[in-house]
Formats: C-alpha cells, structure tokens, sequence
C-alpha cells in the first residue's frame, strides 16, 4: 500500500507538470540534479569532477574535452543523457558508490527537458519575491490558491470543523493552552456573524500568546539556560526570554525584532530592552572546561553564530561551508567567514574568565530590574538623597520636620528597601561591540592554521550585497535582512508561520529554501505570504491572524481514507493537519485543567519535580536539582530550566530538543518513554489529583454527572455512552481497591507538593485520581486536531 | 520516486516505538532491498550483531597500557623536543615548560601472541589473544566535550546522532520490552569526567533510536515505576482502560496514530517489568558475579559490565558503559590503580563470559577513552600526571568478527604522533558499521536536504586488517 502512494504522489505532479506543457528546471529538473549530480558537478569548485557543473547553464553546455553534456533541444547528442543510460557500470552516472541511481521517469524528465531547450532558471528562494495580483484581498487569496491546487487535481476541501474543535485548535495554536468548558461554552452558543473573529482577537490579545510563539523562536535561536559543554554550568540569560515573549505579546514588528536581537546594543541611546535583546549573540554553547584554547573556542563560537544566523533568518544550512564550499547551493567558504566577521566585534574575551561556579558569569551581562523596581527604586534613591542634604524643615513641611526627628531611622528603612529592590536585580549576557578581530578563512575549517585570506563583513555573494561605506556592522546585516529586496527572509518566516498554524510547512524543508530544500507545494502563496508579510511593515499578529482566518485553516482535520492516501503528508491542504502537540503544551495542559497552572509572566527558570540523580554525570560542580517548591513549580514549559546537556526528562520524551543549534522544526515522536512519563511522572500524578479534586468539587454529586464535567473539562466535550462505561468502571474498581486499602490512597495523594483539600474523601478522591489520569493518557489529551 | 519513498518510510517511522519498530522494520527492509538508494537494513551479512562499547572516559593514557616506549623511558625529565610540539594543540599545558615523562609501569609480552601490555592491567593482559590493539588511534579534539562527541557521532558539532542510534536505526532492536540503546555509567578515580546526554542523542533521527540511560538508584528508567499508592493490577486497569477509551474514540476520528499510540502504552507497561527484572541480579550465580567483582545492581563498572552482557542477552543492539574516572592530569600512578581496580577484572571478565555463552562471535567489543594523554608531564597533584592528547590514543577491539591477539599501527619513539597505519575515528566507525553488515558509504540519511552518514565527508576505511 506504501507503495501505492508514493506512486500515486509522484504521477500526479509529474501528470501537472505535462498538463503544464513545459518542464521547469526549479521545479523538476533542479531536484533531481542537486540530489543526484551536483556533490560532484555542482557548485563546489575544488570537489568538481570533470571541470563539468550542472548548477548553472553555462557550465552544463560548455564545450569539454568529450563534447557538452547538454546541448539544448538535442538530447541525442547530450553526453548526459548517454552517460545516465548507458548499460557500462563504469561510465553510468551517478558512479554505483555514490549509491544514487536515476529512476527511469526522472531519466525522462531531464530528456525531454533537455528537448524543449534546457532552460534554466534561478533558484526560486534567491529572487525576490513578486505577489501575483489574484484580484482578492489577502484572506481569499490564500483560499483561492489552494483551491486552485485541489482543482486540478479533482479535490475538495474538506468541510469547516465543529466549534468545539476550532476552538481547541485556535486555544492550542495561539496560546498553546486549552480552552475553558466556560470558554468553549461561550463560543458554541455565540452565533454573532463574527464570533470567530472575536474569538481569535481575543487569542492573540493574551499575554500567553506571546509564551506560545516564543516557544518557537527560543528553538531557533536554541536558547537555554545552560552553558552547554563540558560542566554546563548554567549562565545569565532568562531576561532575553522574557524579551522574546513581550515582543511577541506587544507584535513587535519583525524587523525591529530582528535588528534588537543582532544589533540593539548599535542603535542609537539603546534602551535596556534593546540591550537585553542582544543576549541572542550571547547565548551559544560556550566552554568553561580547563585546557580550553581561546583560538580554538573563538573559531568554535564564530562558526555556532554563523550556522545559527543563517539557520535563523536564511533559513539555510550553511554548517558545511566552514571546511569547504557548499556543494549544493552557492555558499562558498569565503561566504561562511564573511559572515563570521559580522560578529567579529562581539566581546567574548571575559567569556574565557567563566568559573565552575553556578552560575557562571560570562561577562559582559547586564544588571535588570522590573520597570516597577526601577522607578521604586529611583524614588527611594532620590528621598535618601533629599533626606542626606536637608538641614531644616522648609516652613509647612511638618512630615518633613518629622522625618527629620527620626532621620537615622527613616533612612535605614530607607536604605533597606533599597538593598531589598536591587537584590531582585536579575543578570543577563549582552552583547557589547569591541575592536573587531581579524577573521581568517580557515583551511578546512582548522583553526590552527593562519594562512587563509583576511575577509571582511560580507553577505553571501550571490545575493544583493550591502552597500556601506567602511567595514559593515552587525546594524548592517540586519537592515539588509530585512530590505524589501532580500528574498529570503520573509519567505523562511512566513514558511514557518505556515507550518507552526497548518502542520506542514509550503515548502517542506523548514531548514532549508536552497536547492537541496524542496520545491514548493504552492510557489505562489509563499511568495504572496512574503509580500504581505514586508508590505504590513513586518506585522507578525497581523499575518497570523490572516493565516487562521482562512477557509484553509477553519477546515476538518479529518481525513477520508482516499485523502490520506492520496496525500498522505497533507501537502495539498485539502483537511487541516493534526498532531502531537509540542512537549510544552502537553505540560501546560494538565496543569490547566488541573487549576494547578501558575500564569505569571517571566522571571527566573521553573524547577519541576525531576528525578533524582538525572545530573549525576555532570560535573565543574556536581549538582543536585532542587524542584521548586513554590508556585514556581507549575510554570508554563516555556519558562523550564533548560539544561542543555540534561533537558528535563519530560521534554525529551515529547521532542523537545537541546537546544545546541537551530531547530526550525521538532520531530514528533510517538515512543513508551512518552508513554511512561504521563503515566508517572509525579507532575502528571500530582495534576491528576488536583484535577480529581475538582471533579469532586465542582463536577455535581453522582459518577455520572462527575464524568460528564471531567470529560467536559479536559476534553471540551461530553463523554459518549461507551465512554462514560469504560470511565465508570474504571473509577469502581479503584473505589473498591481504596475502600479497603486506605494506606494506599494516602500514598497516592502524597505525591506532589498540593495539600489535599481536608473536607474532601481521600479514598473517593484516590479513586477519582485514576479517573483523571486515564483522561490526561488519551491521545486526545496530547492532540491538536 | 526514491526521495518520495525515503518520506514515507520516515514519517512512518519517526512515529513508531522501538519495539514495534523492529517489526515494521523487517518488512520495510524487505521491501527496501530492492532499492539501491535505500539508507536502511543491513547491506550484507555482518559477523556482529550488537555493540559493546567500553567508554574509559576522561581519556586513559596510551603510554600506561598499551603503548610502551621505551625511547621516552630514556628521556624521562628532559625537554620534550620542540619538533614534536611546535604549532600543536595543547590543552592545560599552554604556556608551562614541556618535559618528558616516562612510562610509569612495566610492560610484559602476553598470551600466544605476545602481545605488550602494561602490568597495571593484568586482567586484559590475560585475554590478550582474544583483543585487537590499535595503538594509532588519532582525533580532531583536544577537550573532552567534543573529543567524545567526536567519538560518538564522528563530529564536533553538537546535534548529530550518536553511533548507538545510527546502528539502531539501521538494523532496529531485537528486543520488544527494552530500548535499543542502553547507557550506564559509573565513577572511581579522579574527579569524574561529566557527560552529556548528547553522547547518545538521536540528533535528526528518530526519537525512539535514542540511547536510555539505566540508573542504579532510583527508577532504573525515568518514571518506569508505577505512582506510590497504586498496584500493578491499578496500573494494568489504567492502561486498558486509557485503550478501551482511544479505541471508542477512533471509531470516529479514524487516526491511525492511535494504533501506535495504544501499542506504546503497552509497550511502556511492558518495560515496567522487564527493566527491574533486568537490574536484578539476584538470578546471577555466585561464581559469575564473582567473576565480575559485582555486589548487586550498585552503580560499580563491575555491575554495569554484568548489566552489559544480560542486555545484551536481551536483544539490545548498543550497550555503553561510561567510566568516568580517567582524567589523569596528575596522580597518575594512583588513579591509574584505582581505574585499573574498578575496570581490568570486569573488562576481562565480559569478554570471558560472553565468549563462554557463545555470545562474543557475534557481539562487538570496543574498549578505549575519547583521546589518549601526552608523553610530556603534567603537574596537577602530588605525583606527575599527563595532560590531554589527540594525536595518538590506544584501543581495543574484541568479537563480533575481529581477529585476536594482534596489535595494529603505531607511534612515534615518543608515543606523541600516530605514524603507522593511522586510525581515525571515522576508520573505527566504518569498521564497527562493517562488522554489522552495512556499508558506511552508503548508509545516509537525509536532513536538512544533506545526506548525512556517520563517517562524514571525508574518506574512512575498513581496518580489513584486523578483522577475522
């Protein structure tokens, strides 16, 4: 049946491509080469086989020793094509080690490609975007371009989902928790023309919006809350977090977002906000390991920045380029050190004065406090001032005259709360700008070795250069990132916010738009997207609040037997995605249905239960994991200590990654140790009874009705007859067990730091527990449908 | 059609568990065979069938094993010539006088073969003919992190999969209630070296070929013990009850991630008593757990080497042991002694048992740190010590194909270069993926639009010369 698919998959694009009449060389052709030739024959000069290049025109009809390997409109006389179907092992391209082999449509493919004139075109990601005018506003625009796809290939959309389901889905997508039964309820019986619309401007009004979508941006720019080699000491960052969420709460617009994070401390008058931005360029993986040779480490850090800058905002992978020129796309090396030298002026110096202590400092960091403590503070400051100088009451100042009397007292109060206040002072690592260092390219990457060219600030050379007088800054790059000439950057954002709201991305590769990327299922859309994503002015609420207003994304999630097998990945979005939700998310939703959710704003990393010894095997200094005790242990999973080398067992066991290097996208695993941690882990068991004592609370007086309120509750819907069966028998048979054994519901309510409600039953609360944790093991429970 | 195949297998597998894995994967192999292209299943018959990897880590000197040089005996205390060190890498050493240190134990000739090893080790000493030494291993890093991130994924940058889940993904787990890839770690010696979970991550494979770390204290896996206050038979009605309701509910979703869903919980039920009854060692005799010099499932090597070989009963795929112990920038002579207590007997003891089940012809052993320590003196504690060194380091091999009782390469008069028949890390690679049937050339997997493999883009090769 696999089979059948792919088949399926593969004649109808191809079936597109002859309705079309003429084959593209991005669409069709450029695919199989970069897969299949370009390692040997591709941009790569010093790997070139032959001196013969299939990533440009030129090269593949230039005249050679044996003749042109392709020779426009004549495949016959095309060395190509007989050396792609000669039967002589040794002379058949690709070589067999190469383990790459043509198909015999593919093979057809660049015949008659060849035939109709071998025209080739940019690589559609490094042009500039251009919106075709579809005569529509942005909103049927995009349905408009996706139906159009379904058309031609006989499809329909699927119908728009239930409200319960758009409700969940848009509480999911755009706050990552889930709704309320009040909230649901709302909604469902809301039938104002508009209640859609209300219901998503709510959403993205939240503060939780923001937490939602830095979950995303914290993995690309791998932020964690450790050093990440050798000790993994943890280091001063959290600030630049919490940055991260209120830009996104406050929609601030992405250029600007973009500028702060490589620049702010280059901006004129930075403000502390623009400052603490700038811990993006601080917070790579860095060393405190004895024996660390600072050459060494900087090279190490100068190519993480590289690799990350390009992941982040090219959405390219460009790691290779550091030993040698890209073999698939143009980057060569000299590109990869140019780009380093943005990031030359970066102080990294006092890094290498890091101790094994926790935490470590790292500096340059900045001292912070909350807007609130900062105006207390300069308010206190100025009284101890007025209250060190004042000699006499000014006449009619009798509190003055007071104060005066006490004056020693009033000011070691005073001078208290000031120690008080700036003992909440937070620290974060900021970038502060030095005398650039020399950037060498590097022989093969070896740092040791000084005899590559010196280069200077430059973007990669293919694309439109920055034209500056004087060496190019930091400031620099990220206008030019954003100038409405770059074409890449919009098109990686919107290909990502795509993903991030219908599951697939338009071109599938989220990593890379390069020839070794995939060709878009929608070229169009994603480049209307970019269009209208420069043209709001880099409006990220705005474009997310387009995307979910579609028919597209209102769609069922459901899919018919044919559709899945038809489209088995959902690239032609006729149904909406559904899948795993993000290991955050699945935290965060136990947790609210449990009540047990704290929904404070920021601050310094949350410490859940964790087991025991999981830090056994670090070291510089041994550690022991203290769990908050405190409401800081229900934070939301967005603001969980993040140690790079152990991430938190749950976080793991639902994908969530390291945080070493860039993840645009998250696999979604599906594994027992997932499993076992809803099962068991204390966080999940504690949620459990808490959400049991609610049931008991608020969920009516007999099984039934409590049922129906849980099933309510944590799932938005009433439970089904069957349902409700399984449910009630599993709730007896634990009531029988807890009836008699009630050492063994003490046990069970022992678990987490929740005190049990004392007016509540223990066995019946016990019992419940059960109850709620089969609801929070449900597949739905861990389901964006 | 080839890339279209390869995303569906993925999105096939990158959602199925270990154990229902192997069974998918025997049939996509199957059906794989038929590709040239296809990155998956065994390439040909290999002689092994699983990996241990013994990881002394901290980097344990050639120069106290293995390697004897009777050449830096002599220059014991003068300068270390400038020819070797100049424009080296060197780690703790930067800046400080360089001196020669000479071997600090007696080496004798061992077994039939004669091969040369080191008094300290008297245990390995005594299956000499059973191991192959390689005494020209080199590498690209000087400090720990990334020397064994080198080690285990063939490159310094973090994020790539580790050999275990390379190996695992390649050829899936013969085992239905444990994970392909076990860890176990353990201390004794100097400071211990930490390690990160990195060392077994998956990077861009699929989650379930991570490697699981098993602990002694406390849950041998996190969260596989059932909650306080709730039985096995609770636990058991849970679970079927967490079905009964996914199965009512897919009447009317139909999502065929259910299906794998349900066979994870079972799977996880599964594991809630095979992994216990795994860490029990009490159905051990006494003889083996003397052999071993193992007092129960406590956390020692000792233990950890007996756990190897009932994991490796078990059907796991990649088993590796980190000793943490051997970073001997000083006291070398007494930390050498403590590693040797700890480790020699149950090295040397695996090898034994298993060769006596019948078991080391098909099961790969691999003993060595992440880099070997320098000819030159360090003096960090009360007696000399040796700093960091990657330009040559010591190995063994045993089973699964490789020929005993040779030794193979060699270095310098002072032990600082490996100058014959040098090994990289990515020959050792290519050679480990060779003896369990799969061409490292051709074993890829695509991310990021790359094929990636093991070895990298440079070339490696198979040692030939040491295998069977």
């Amino acid at each position: 049946m696999l089979k059948r698919q792919f088949f399926c998959v593969f004649l109808l694009s191809y079936c597109c491509a002859a309705a079309q009449n003429t084959i593209q060389f991005n669409r069709h052709i450029r695919p199989i080469l970069s897969d299949n030739c370009f390692k040997c024959h591709g941009p790569d000069g010093h790997q070139r086989k032959a001196k013969l290049r299939f990533d440009t025109e030129e090269g593949a009809t230039a005249e050679l020793k044996r003749g042109r390997a392709i020779v426009p409109g004549d495949p016959s006389k095309s060395l190509m094509m007989s050396r792609l179907t000669t039967t002589d092992t040794d002379k058949r391209m690709p070589p067999a080690e190469t383990g790459k082999e043509l198909t015999p449509a593919q093979i057809k493919l660049i015949r008659d490609w060849i035939k109709q004139g071998a025209k080739y075109q940019e690589h559609w990601a490094y042009v500039p975007p251009k919106v075709a005018d579809t005569g529509a506003d942005s909103l049927g625009e995009i349905d408009r371009l996706i139906r159009a796809r379904l058309d031609s290939r006989g499809l329909k959309p699927s119908p728009e989902a239930d409200r319960i389901t758009l409700i969940r889905r848009l509480s999911f997508d755009l706050t990552g928790l889930p709704p309320s039964a009040k909230e649901v309820n709302d909604f469902v019986s809301d039938r104002s023309a508009n209640a859609y619309e209300k219901l998503v401007d709510r959403l993205l009004r939240s503060q939780h919006y923001g937490e939602r979508m830095a979950i995303y941006w914290l993995d690309l720019v791998r932020y964690a809350d450790t050093v990440g080699y050798h000790g993994d000491q943890d280091h001063a960052i959290s600030p630049y977090r919490d940055y991260v969420i209120r830009a996104f709460n406050d929609n601030m617009p992405f250029d600007r977002f973009t500028r702060e994070q490589l620049a702010g401390d280059l901006l004129p008058d930075p403000t502390i906000s623009q400052r603490v931005a700038t811990g993006y360029n601080r917070v790579l993986q860095t060393s405190h390991e004895g024996g660390v040779q600072r050459k060494e480490y900087l090279a190490k850090y100068s190519a993480d920045r590289v690799r990350n800058f390009v992941g982040v905002w090219l959405g390219a992978t460009m790691g290779c380029a550091e030993c040698h020129d890209h073999k698939y796309d143009p980057f060569t090396k000299k590109d990869f050190y140019s780009l380093a030298a943005f990031f030359a002026d970066v102080d990294d110096n006092r890094t290498f004065r890091g101790t094994n202590s926790l935490p470590t400092r790292r500096e340059p960091e900045l001292r912070i406090l909350s807007e609130d403590d900062v105006a207390t503070l300069a308010k206190l400051e100025a009284r101890q001032k007025q209250l060190k100088k004042k000699k006499l009451p000014k006449p009619g100042e009798e509190i003055q005259a007071e104060d005066l009397k006490n004056r020693g007292e009033v000011l070691k109060n005073i001078q208290a709360e000031i120690r008080r206040i700036k003992a909440k002072e937070e620290r974060t690592m900021v970038t502060v700008a030095i005398k650039p260092r020399e950037i060498r390219i590097l022989k093969r990457g070896d740092w040791m070795d000084t005899s590559g060219e010196v280069v200077q600030p430059a973007v990669p050379h293919f694309l439109k250069s920055i034209e500056t007088t004087g060496r190019a800054t930091r400031l620099d790059l990220a206008n030019w990132l954003t100038s409405p000439d770059n074409p890449l950057t919009a098109r990686v954002f919107m290909n990502r916010l795509w993903y991030l709201f219908f599951g697939i991305g338009i071109s599938k590769n989220l990593d890379d738009l390069g020839s070794q990327g995939e060709w878009p299922t929608h070229p169009q859309l994603i480049d209307n997207l970019a269009v209208r994503f420069m043209k709001s002015n880099w409006n990220i609420r705005q474009m997310v609040k387009m995307l979910v207003m579609t028919k597209t994304y209102k769609q069922s999630s459901l899919e018919s037997p044919r559709l899945r097998e038809l489209d088995p990945e959902n690239r032609l979005f006729a149904r909406q995605s559904r899948f795993r939700l993000p290991a955050e998310m699945i935290r965060d939703n136990v947790l609210a249905v449990s009540g047990l959710l704290n929904r404070n704003f920021g601050g310094k990393p949350a410490r859940p239960y964790q087991p025991a010894g999981y830090y056994r095997p670090l070291n510089f200094p041994r550690r022991t994991y203290k769990s908050d005790t405190n409401k800081n242990q229900y934070r939301r999973g967005v603001y969980m200590h993040w140690q790079r080398q152990f991430l938190h067992p749950m976080l793991r066991a639902f994908d969530a990654p390291t945080r070493e290097e860039c993840t645009a996208q998250r696999p979604s695993s599906n594994t027992p140790l997932a499993a076992l941690t809803t099962l068991n882990d204390p966080t999940f068991v504690e949620a459990a009874r808490a959400f049991a004592a609610r049931i008991l609370d608020e969920g009516g007086s007999n099984v039934d009705d409590r049922i129906q309120w849980a099933w309510q509750e944590a799932l938005s819907r009433p439970p089904s007859d069957a349902e409700e069966k399984v449910a009630v028998s599993l709730y007896r048979s634990n009531r029988a067990v807890y009836a008699k054994d009630a050492a063994a519901a003490g046990k069970l309510l022992k678990i987490g730091m929740a005190p049990v409600p004392s007016k509540i039953d223990r066995r019946e609360l016990a019992a419940w527990t059960a109850v709620a944790r089969a609801v929070f093991n449900l597949n739905e429970s861990v389901t964006r449908n | 059609m080839d890339a279209l195949t390869e995303i569906n297998r993925r999105t096939f597998l990158g959602r199925t568990s270990f154990g229902l894995g192997s069974i998918a994967l025997g049939s996509l192999m199957k059906s794989e065979a038929a590709s040239r292209a296809a990155p998956m299943g065994p390439h040909f018959h290999g002689k092994a069938k699983r990996v241990i990897f013994l990881c002394m880590a901290g980097g344990p000197s050639h120069l106290e094993t293995f390697d004897f040089k009777p050449k830096l005996k002599e220059m014991d205390g003068k300068p270390m010539p400038v020819s070797f060190t100049k424009g080296q890498p060197i780690a703790q050493l930067q800046g400080k006088r360089l001196r020669c240190l000479g071997p600090q134990f007696e080496f004798h000739r061992h077994g039939k073969s004669g091969q040369e090893i080191a008094e300290i080790i008297p245990h390995i000493a005594g299956i000499a003919d059973d191991i192959a030494i390689i005494r020209s291993m080199h590498t690209d890093q000087i400090n720990h992190d990334p020397a064994h991130t080198v080690m285990n994924t063939g490159i310094s940058i973090s994020g790539r999969p580790s050999m275990g889940s390379w190996i695992n993904y390649g050829l899936g787990s013969e085992s239905s209630g444990l994970p392909g890839f076990v860890v176990l770690d353990s201390e004794g010696g100097r400071n211990p070296q930490p390690i990160a979970s990195r060392q077994w991550g998956t990077g861009f494979l699929p989650s379930r070929f991570q490697g699981v770390q098993f602990f002694s204290k406390g849950d041998p896996v996190h969260y596989v013990k059932t909650p306080a206050g709730v039985s096995a038979a609770q636990q058991r009605g849970l679970v079927d009850a967490v079905r009964r309701l996914n199965q009512i509910r897919n009447q009317s979703v139909n999502n065929p991630e259910i299906e794998t869903r349900i066979a994870q919980y079972e799977l996880a039920f599964r594991m809630q008593t095979s992994v216990p009854e795994l860490m029990d060692l009490s159905d051990e005799p006494q003889h083996i757990l003397d052999m071993y010099g193992a007092k129960g499932a406590d956390g020692s090597f000792a233990a950890n080497c007996l756990l190897a070989r009932r994991l490796a009963e078990r059907g796991v795929r990649f088993i590796h042991l980190y000793h943490r112990g051997w970073d001997h920038h000083g006291d070398l002579v007494p930390y050498m002694k403590t590693c040797s207590r700890l480790c020699d007997g149950p090295c040397a003891a695996l090898v034994t048992d298993l060769k006596q089940r019948g078991m080391l012809d098909d099961t790969l052993i691999v003993w060595g740190g992440e880099f070997g320590r320098t000819p030159m003196f360090q003096g960090k504690g009360k007696k000399p010590g040796r700093d960091h060194h990657m330009r040559a380091f010591s190995m063994w091999l045993a089973g699964g194909g490789i020929k005993g009782g040779v030794t193979y390469g060699a270095t310098d008069d002072l032990g600082y270069f490996a100058v014959e028949n040098k090994v990289h890390i990515r020959d050792l690679h290519a050679t480990m993926l060779h003896l369990l049937g799969m061409n490292h050339e051709r074993f890829t997997h695509k991310f990021q639009g790359l094929d990636y493999r093991l070895t990298g883009v440079e070339q490696a090769r198979v040692l030939n010369e040491i295998l069977v």
